[in-house]
């Protein structure tokens, strides 16, 4: 059954067309990656799936329902939380502090002045169990502007989490890491996707990554759906090569 | 009727001071990202500047001469103060260190020259009332309104026309790039924050050639002309302008009605803009937030 | 990987956090131990029982203000005026309508902690410079009210002919003398510190800490963070107009000074010093803020330029405030030690 459902969707910015005709399907559980050359337009497409600014063509449905004029902050509470290129955490507080004001923000408890014992109770079991899910227990304590880049890249996801989301939407999460935290960052995404059961759609530019964990991929470029497919099925395809050759740097 | 007109002329001589005053701390809060408390004070000292130099040099030297002075001091404070702070992304620092220097300032031009208030004589071809029935349009007075409108049109040109003014202007929209482009922009940081202390040391001579000195002098003048530009919109040197004008003459006009009010009046006209237009007359979204 | 019942996790947590815990709860004790005994020790150290209050009174309009600025992130150049409301507020029930102070200060609080909750909103639709500028400006128009409103405010010379009334208790009369007043100063600095604490301590605070750190991220996740700030404002005013209405009664005088930008400067200065990211921090800041003031106004006319040294050294060289610099040097000694306090 598709999550997540594009029906010829474009969006243009004046006289340029950033996307056209875009049509995919994202099956409930499965884990996409969304490639192509810079420019090719995944940031954009990221940034209509989250409700930034609505598409001027086309329809997008979520969970059966239209999404293609709802805000980010409704689509936040529907399930579909994102995470950005340029990591957003708050950056003075510890990694538990951090998880902390997500969960109660999840919890829709931001107004409260105070809490009774069982209340913060379920909020610290809720950060506990999110930090073992992105394993960061050992470093609940550490200020998360003194993490390693990764690691405050895993505070995001886990921030995202706190919501529960249906669909993850992981712009390039692994830009900028080192060999070891991209190994430690791609487990983390298979294991969200196959033992937390989410829907997971992300923008990476390490084929070795994509071809190593994606269910399936859709290759985008100059805005238009160039290919989609699984891994072998991407590898072989002509079109694609060309695509990548003609723009390797 | 003439009453009207008496305080309506006195207004805009008074939004003249307030815009005068609101371009200098518009562009040091532009490129230097710093809301300059000690703005005042810098217009204080320019006038005591020029009360002390005019035996020698005469109303007009002071009123070249002294802006310099105080833009020397600028000069000292920018680059061994305000520089330090830039690297602080929260504006409180430079806040609090202008508005430290600001009660230095003060307290030093009273130890210097004395509490009491002076008068700063102005040339005898000034001082005429150019018509019986508008007695209130005195040749100083449009003098006021001249050097105003001189200073802003050579401003203005200066940002238009010159290389400096250029990069002051692409400086206030992307610092960073600008940079990258091989700029010195810790220089162009230094001659902006002097160029906004030579508006504020003009408006210090002008103002004490109607009003006298006196140490707390620029006092009355740094809250409307934070007004100001609020008003005209925060990041528009023209906004600031305009802003000090209509809130100046918007002022003079209550004045006849309700005297009382003639202050509050441009704080409701703010918060009117506030509400309605919450970016001021020409202001950029999203700008300095 | 299998997620285990979540309850031992939770006990685990609590053993982690409570040392701290227990830390902070036997240091605020203590703290309060060393306030309630201010008038037996301060006589002894040369000082005298006003003295603690006032540093007890701005000290406590500091950490309103501070829940705004250091915990919130909204740099409020205009905490005077909602101070100063709460001060005319106070003189005005004393002077027309009540000799009961307890009442007064109600509506002195009430009266600023309205106006900071109508005016926050507007102040709140922008952030950064602009968010200052506008509450400079609307600051100052409470300042020029109070002026012009000569019949109502005694205009420049400041609002006089009220005085702190006696208390009558069954069995019990209080002459609000400078002891009792000083305790009850401490009260009130002492229900306001709790609340404080326990706001920052509950979601609300948290939110609030979130929002200084990233508005951004919390935006989306869904939170419309100008309301936030809106409360935050609003609660800091009302901290601030409580300890305005209590400077009206400890000099049985109020003047359009308490609404000046000035006093707001004082109130940021007193913040930073102390460390504004630290829940005591203003206390530390007011301590030494109005005990500098007060020695060096009594032996020198130049006490401006040392109160603007002040300002200037501790902007330059310690940004972190006192106790800021305290935790970073403790910090370099043991790394455990956490920058922030966020208590």
């Amino acid at each position: 059954m598709s999550l997540l459902e594009l029906q010829s969707v474009g969006r243009r910015f004046g006289a340029l067309q950033a996307l056209s005709n875009i049509s995919l399907n994202v099956d409930q559980g499965e884990l996409r990656a969304i490639i192509g050359p810079n420019g090719a337009g995944k940031t954009t497409l990221f940034n209509l799936i989250s409700g930034f600014f609505p598409p001027t063509e086309g329809a997008i449905i979520f969970d059966g329902s239209p999404i293609t004029a709802v805000n980010p902050a409704a689509l936040v509470r529907r399930g579909i939380i994102r995470t950005f290129q340029i990591t957003e955490i708050f950056l003075s507080l510890t990694v538990a502090e951090n998880l902390r004001a997500a969960v109660e923000t999840a919890m829709g408890l931001n107004l409260r002045p105070w809490v009774s014992r069982a209340t913060r109770a379920r909020i610290e079991a809720r950060v506990a169990e999110l930090m073992d899910i992105v394993q960061l227990t050992a470093k609940a304590d550490r200020i998360a502007g003194e993490l390693s880049h990764g690691d405050q890249r895993v505070v995001e996801i886990g921030i995202a989490l706190s919501r529960a989301p249906k669909l993850l939407l992981l712009d390039e999460p692994t830009a900028g890491m080192g060999d070891e935290e991209t190994h430690l960052m791609t487990a983390l995404i298979r294991r969200l996707n196959k033992d937390q059961g989410i829907t997971i759609l992300f923008v990476e530019h390490d084929m070795a990554i994509v071809f190593g964990i994606a269910d399936r991929i859709t290759v985008l470029d100059n805005g238009s759906m160039l290919a989609e497919g699984n891994a072998a099925e991407i590898a072989a395809n002509p079109r694609v090569q060309s695509a990548y050759l003609g723009n390797a740097a | 009727m003439v009453l009207l007109l008496f305080n309506a002329f006195n207004g805009l001589i008074q939004g003249a001071f307030y815009a005068l005053m609101a371009l200098g701390l518009a562009l040091i809060l532009g490129l230097n990202a710093t809301i300059n408390f000690a703005h005042g004070a810098f217009m204080a000292l320019a006038a005591y500047f020029a009360f002390t130099i005019f035996p020698y040099t005469g109303f007009w030297g002071a009123l070249i001469i002294a802006p310099l002075l105080a833009a020397g001091v600028g000069f000292v404070v920018e680059t061994t103060m305000v520089r330090r702070l830039y690297t602080r992304k929260d504006p409180i620092y430079t806040l609090l260190l202008t508005f430290g220097l600001a009660l230095i300032l003060q307290d030093m031009i009273r130890t210097i020259w004395g509490a009491q208030g002076q008068p700063l004589a102005i040339p005898a071809m000034l001082n005429h009332p150019l018509s019986n029935t508008y007695f209130f349009v005195t040749g100083y007075r449009l003098f006021v309104v001249g050097v105003a409108l001189v200073s802003t049109g050579a401003l203005f040109a200066v940002l238009r026309f010159s290389r400096i003014g250029i990069r002051i202007r692409a400086g206030n929209s992307d610092l960073e790039t600008i940079a990258a482009l091989g700029v010195n922009i810790y220089l162009l940081r230094t001659i902006n924050f002097m160029i906004g202390i030579l508006f504020a040391g003009v408006a210090g001579i002008l103002a004490a050639g109607q009003l006298g000195l006196n140490p707390n002098m620029g006092d009355s003048l740094i809250m409307p002309a934070f007004v100001a530009i609020v008003v005209g919109g925060v990041g528009s040197l023209l906004g600031s302008l305009l802003g000090g004008l209509i809130i100046g003459l918007a002022s003079g006009i209550v004045t006849t009605f309700a005297p009382a009010a003639s202050e509050v009046v441009i704080y409701v006209i703010m918060g009117v803009m506030l509400v309605v237009r919450p970016r001021g007359l020409l202001g950029q979204e999203g700008l300095f937030e | 990987m299998s997620t285990p019942s979540s309850l031992s996790r939770t006990d685990a947590a609590a053993t982690t956090t409570n040392p701290k815990f227990n830390r902070r709860v036997i240091g605020n004790l203590l703290l309060g131990l060393v306030l309630i005994a201010v008038p037996f020790w301060l006589p002894l150290v040369g000082g005298y029982t006003d003295l603690a209050s006032r540093v007890l009174i701005y000290a406590l309009a500091a950490m309103g203000l501070n829940l705004l600025l250091g915990f919130t992130g909204g740099l409020s150049f205009g905490h005077a005026a909602y101070f100063g409301l709460g001060a005319y507020g106070v003189g005005l029930m004393l002077k027309y309508e009540t000799h009961n102070i307890f009442i007064a200060l109600l509506a002195g609080t009430v009266l600023g902690g309205a106006a900071a909750a109508l005016l926050g909103p507007i102040a709140a639709r922008r952030r950064g410079i602009y968010f200052s500028m506008i509450t400079i400006a609307i600051g100052q128009m409470f300042y020029f009210i109070a002026v012009r409103w000569n019949s109502f405010t005694g205009g420049y010379d400041g609002l006089t002919g009220f005085s702190r009334h006696p208390v009558h208790l069954p069995g019990l009369t209080l002459p609000m003398g400078s002891l009792d007043f000083y305790y009850m100063v401490l009260i009130c600095f002492g229900l306001g510190a709790w609340g404080l604490w326990t706001i920052l301590n509950s979601p609300l605070g948290h939110t609030f800490v979130a929002i200084r750190e990233n508005h951004k991220r919390l935006t989306f996740l869904g939170i419309r963070t100008q309301r936030y700030i809106a409360i935050s404002f609003a609660i800091s005013g009302t901290i601030a107009a409580l300890a305005g209405g209590l400077d009206a009664m400890y000099g049985n005088f109020t003047s359009p000074n308490v609404l000046e930008y000035t006093l707001s400067g004082n109130f940021l200065i007193i913040a930073v010093l102390g460390g504004m990211r630290n829940f005591w921090g203003p206390l530390v800041g007011a301590v030494i803020f109005i005990l500098v003031r007060d020695y060096v106004s009594s032996i020198t006319h130049n006490w401006m330029t040392v109160i603007g040294l002040i300002f200037v050294v501790s902007v330059l060289f310690f940004p972190l405030g006192i106790l800021g610099s305290i935790k970073d040097w403790r910090a370099l000694i043991s790394p455990r030690i956490r920058e922030q306090d966020a208590p």
